[in-house]
């Protein structure tokens, strides 16, 4: 029986692990990896205090490692794995990974942030890693030489877009708007590239292939019209969800999918915190979910202490 | 034992994934794929999937930085 199991190792998981490490609570933290969305920031110039003059900079991945050198140093142990289920117990909650393996503890922090949206068209699933990809940073330069399309209207789709035209010989960038939500800037610049593509006012239908993606079925929202561009790699971009699946019997969730905390980091479910891209606090930033980890463990050390009669006095630093 | 990584430049999970031979003291080769597109094609056809990274230990593919997977495959 841990303490405290915190879900999610990216900037909010590992701080709260910082926190209630440090509080020698006993913690344990259940993530799919190390890091989360920050180990796709090529560069973070935002985060206070991670500067030229800190050995890594500007990378996001670097960042995340002095928060998981961090937290295992105030002792927190580590499991790799997700967890798809959570109940309560008699004496706390239980969570249960897909591997079947399960945990249980006093108390719980939810930080496991956002996913890539999917498309939710036939042949997605198929042919994820067979050409269908989430991440242009990581895979663009394999699609060197190929036909790809991107989908998508937000910045991230069109700063996609613009990566991959530097590797593939086409690129049709799709949306189901007529008009882009990114940054102007940004699409007056990919605008002028010679091998890009506009597909606007469409949706993808279908994503076909053998072995791998050859093609892509789309319908314009419009005029029905409904064709096929030859393809060899299908970039999503169109977004993040928060899963909510396996709590939302558990903590109440408000109209956007969050989960709603207080600003003490408190869901509506005594025992649970929540913290970071997950929760109803506005602004998705690495800065804020650390803050926010760091509340929610707080808290959640109060509540353990006053589980077990101990005073929970509010601590103001530590 | 023979490890091999094939990677691009700015792929998080490669990073992570040579970290983590690193601190194991494994030694490995890296491919990135992104200076060659020739190995990408040997990495494609060898793993039947176009993600990286792509980890090859002692000819046994494992796609992704998948820790249990690669624990398992150094213990052999
Ligand atoms: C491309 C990009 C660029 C960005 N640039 C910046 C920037 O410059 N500055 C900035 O401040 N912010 C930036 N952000 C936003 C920032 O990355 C997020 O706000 C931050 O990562 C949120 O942290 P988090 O800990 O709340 O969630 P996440 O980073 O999403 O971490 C969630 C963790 O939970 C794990 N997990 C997920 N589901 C489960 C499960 N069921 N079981 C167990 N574990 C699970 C994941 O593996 C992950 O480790 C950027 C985001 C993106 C995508």
């Amino acid at each position: 029986m841990y303490d405290i199991i915190i879900i999610g190792a990216g900037a909010a998981g590992l701080t709260s692990a910082i926190y209630t490490g440090r509080k020698k609570m006993k913690t344990l933290v259940v993530s799919v990896d190390i890091g989360g969305q920050t180990l796709l920031t090529e560069h973070i110039e935002n985060y206070p205090g991670y500067t030229e003059e800190t050995p890594g900079f500007p990378s996001g991945p670097k960042l995340m490692q002095l928060f998981d050198t961090q937290a295992k140093k105030f002792g927190a142990e580590f499991t790799s794995g997700k967890v798809n289920k959570l109940e309560k117990t008699g004496n706390g909650f239980k969570a249960s990974l897909t591997n079947g393996e399960t945990y249980e503890a006093k108390a719980i922090v939810l930080a496991y942030g956002k996913v890539p949206r999917s498309l939710g068209v036939p042949g997605e699933d198929k042919f994820i890693g067979r050409g269908v990809s989430t991440c242009a940073t990581c895979d663009a330069p394999i699609f060197k030489g190929k036909t790809v399309a991107v989908i998508g209207g937000g910045n991230s789709a069109v700063e996609a877009a613009e990566l991959l035209t530097k590797y593939a010989t086409k690129v049709y960038l799709i949306h189901r708007r007529d008009a882009f939500r990114a940054d102007e800037v940004t699409i007056e610049r990919v605008k002028k590239l010679p091998n890009i593509e506009f597909v606007l006012d469409t949706v993808p239908t279908e994503i076909k292939g053998e072995k791998f993606v050859k093609g892509i079925g789309i319908e314009n929202s419009k005029t029905k019209e409904k064709r096929e561009l030859e393809v060899g790699g299908v970039f999503v971009e169109i977004g993040y969800v928060i899963e909510t699946d396996f709590v939302k019997d558990l903590v109440k969730i408000n109209e956007k999918n969050e989960l709603i905390v207080n600003e003490s980091g408190e869901t509506s479910c005594p025992g649970i915190f929540a913290a970071g891209d997950l929760s109803s606090f506005p602004y998705k930033q690495t800065i804020i979910s650390a803050g926010q980890g760091a509340m929610a463990a707080l808290t959640a050390y109060e509540y353990v202490m006053k589980l077990e009669g101990k005073t929970g006095a509010r601590i103001d630093w530590s | 034992m023979n490890v091999k990584i094939y990677t691009t430049n700015h792929c998080p999970y490669c990073h992570q994934a040579k970290d983590f031979f690193k601190e194991k003291k494994v030694e490995f080769k890296e491919i990135n794929v992104e200076e060659n597109p020739q190995a990408a094609e040997e990495m494609v056809e060898k793993s039947g999937q176009m993600g990286v990274p792509v980890i090859e230990i002692d000819g046994q593919i494992i796609v992704g930085f998948n820790k249990p997977a690669i624990e398992k495959a150094l213990k052999k």
